[in-house]
């Protein structure tokens, strides 16, 4: 029984940081849509008492978890770039290459394999890069908006560059709606996200949904 | 504070520099205030009452006192333009003539369009006069949006037939400070929205100077004649913010100082007008209250002699005196989050155009790749 040799190899692609952000952040975001939906339209009925601050309550729960968005956010940009591994950096190759976005895009049409130089193909690369992009938007707008709430402390220290990101942006009013429509790119990027994860593991018969748990992707000995 | 005491030798030079000045009328502030039964006491209650509005401490009443007195000796040319001249009504129709009507009277007002009796060519002379004969000194409040396209075409004043851009360009040259009352002259309000056919603009940004925007549909009457008190009594602007709005004035949001603001965070609100959360009071953001985005300081100190202000009297805030605030508000009774939902028919309209562009493409993209691809992966 020895002797019997799996035809498959393990590889580690995610390291323990990564994964753990990755999950932070969809702890984040998804407390984040869930509590700035209710924000945006409070439909608790109130308690007898108007001690109970129950809009206060929800408040304080989306500035701590956009906190946490914030600083994720920072770290994960940050272990883009400084991480030991650099399986994430590689993929910077396929973006530059005409050949692997004809080789990706293919692929998505049921023609031919995925061939990556890092852990993630252009498409997918340049949609994680927009994605942190739209994060970043949504942490700025949500900051200035922050620094309307509370004039202490860090919200404060902020409220400087927030009025000057007020007035570019014309008015409070704009922060908020844009803030409000760039959830949406989130909710929209979680199913495709989802989606093309079940997918690709499925089409091209390697670990993948479990590889964000795991950290381990499996592939055929060559 | 060292700030406060330069400030305030900067305000006692000012005023001995206006003392100098000839008044424009031969009656003074006392005998008009006689007139109109208003007691010395009133009036040193007012001065304190601005200055605590202008966020200075005490000591500056007297200083605010005697600039009152003194304000026949500032010249001040008020323009109307594209306008509804609300901003003035809202100064000077009140009940009683009380001080803040009575100052605005005081002030040596050059030309006005609706207080003038002058008309014709007489007016013109008038405005031309003033121009000319205070040249540097005056003091500009311009009422109303600038309209731009066609060269400005769209607004023409008087016999001369000039347009509203030529006139505010022509008065702002030499004027010594600029004020846009209301939010026409500051941001182009309800004439600029969209699809904005005029072009029109703030004053802003078809001159090339510093002006103070003072917000509002319309600005309380504190907030004007505080920003006139403030310059007569010092000759310089206040500290601004970010659309340069008087910070004393516009420093924090009507949200902040709403007193329905316990309310909004107990989770009471008012789900649709006239239910019981309507009569107790409730918090009016369901029902489409903008305070939160919106800068000004009138739930501290409302209209018409402090009596009330839209929130008190029910309805939400709409922010008017915002940028933009017609299109960026809307719809007035509806919280920001459902701006897309802007007629029931409209919205399924446009989700049904999306769901069958979507079905359409979706059929064509699995019929043309089903031709190219192979039944199974190796």
């Amino acid at each position: 029984m020895a002797t019997q040799s799996a035809p498959y190899q393990r590889e580690l692609i995610f390291g323990a940081a990564i994964r753990i952000f990755h999950w932070l952040r969809a702890l984040a975001i998804f407390v984040l849509i869930v509590t700035g939906f209710y924000i945006a339209w409070p439909f608790l009925v109130a308690p007898e008492n108007s001690d109970v601050l129950v809009q206060g309550y929800i408040r304080a729960a989306h500035q701590i978890f956009g906190f946490m968005l914030v600083a994720i956010t920072i770290v994960r940009a940050y272990l883009f770039f400084f991480g030991k591994s650099d399986i994430e950096r590689r993929s910077f190759k396929d973006v530059m290459s005409v050949q692997s976005w004809i080789t990706q895009l293919k692929s998505y049409l049921w023609m031919g394999h995925l061939d990556k130089a890092g852990v993630y193909g252009p498409l997918q690369f340049v949609t994680y890069f927009a994605i942190s992009v739209v994060a970043l938007l949504i942490c700025i707008t949500g900051l200035v908006l922050y620094a309307n709430v509370y004039h202490e402390g860090l919200g404060g220290l902020i409220a400087p560059m927030a009025n000057w990101l007020t007035a570019l942006m014309g008015g409070l009013a704009p922060v908020r709606i844009w803030h409000h429509y760039l959830t949406w790119v989130f909710i929209i990027f979680v199913v495709i996200h989802v989606y093309m994860a079940v997918w690709s593991g499925i089409r091209f018969k390697h670990n993948s949904v479990d590889s964000i748990v795991s950290g381990y992707d499996y592939h055929k000995k060559k | 504070m060292e700030t406060h005491e330069a400030l305030y030798q900067q305000g006692l030079a000012r005023i001995e520099q206006l003392r100098q000045l000839e008044p424009r009328s031969g009656e003074s502030l006392q005998q008009k205030m006689q007139q109109n039964g208003i007691t010395r006491r009133d009036f040193m209650k007012w001065s304190a009452a601005v200055t605590t509005m202008l966020a200075l401490p005490l000591p500056f009443s007297t200083l605010v006192a005697e600039a009152a007195e003194l304000a026949d000796r500032v010249p001040l040319v008020w323009l109307h333009l594209a306008e509804c001249t609300g901003c003035s009504e809202s100064l000077i129709r009140t009940d009683t003539p009380n001080l803040d009507t009575l100052i605005f009277k005081h002030v040596s007002l050059e030309y006005h369009e609706t207080l003038m009796a002058a008309a014709g060519w007489q007016a013109e002379e008038n405005l031309e006069h003033a121009l000319a004969e205070y040249k540097g000194n005056y003091l500009l409040a311009v009422e109303g949006a600038v309209p731009t396209a066609n060269n400005g075409a769209y607004l023409t004043v008087g016999c001369k037939g000039h347009t509203g851009l030529h006139i505010v360009q022509d008065a702002a040259k030499d004027a010594a400070a600029i004020i846009s009352v209301g939010t026409c002259a500051a941001f182009g309000g309800i004439q600029a929205a969209a699809p904005n056919p005029t072009e029109a603009k703030g004053v802003y940004e078809v001159v090339d100077k510093t002006v103070i925007n003072l917000g509002g549909c319309p600005p309380s009457e504190k907030n004007i004649v505080g920003t006139l008190m403030y310059f007569i009594m010092f000759g310089k602007l206040p500290a601004l913010d970010m659309f340069n709005r008087p910070k004393w004035a516009y420093g924090a949001r009507v949200h902040d100082n709403c007193e329905r603001r316990g309310r909004f965070d107990a989770g009471e609100f008012v789900e649709e007008f006239g239910d019981q959360g309507a009569k107790d009071g409730y918090c009016l953001y369901k029902v489409g209250c903008k305070g939160p985005y919106t800068y000004n300081n009138c739930p501290t100190e409302r209209f018409n002699h402090h009596t009330s202000w839209p929130v008190l009297a029910g309805h939400g805030c709409i922010g008017c005196s915002e940028p933009n605030f017609w299109d960026d508000m809307a719809d007035f009774e509806k919280p920001l989050g459902r701006q897309l939902l802007h007629s029931l028919d409209a919205t399924s309209d446009t989700i049904g155009a999306v769901i069958l562009g979507a079905t359409a493409v979706g059929i064509g993209a699995h019929a043309v790749a089903s031709l190219f691809a192979k039944s199974e992966e190796e």
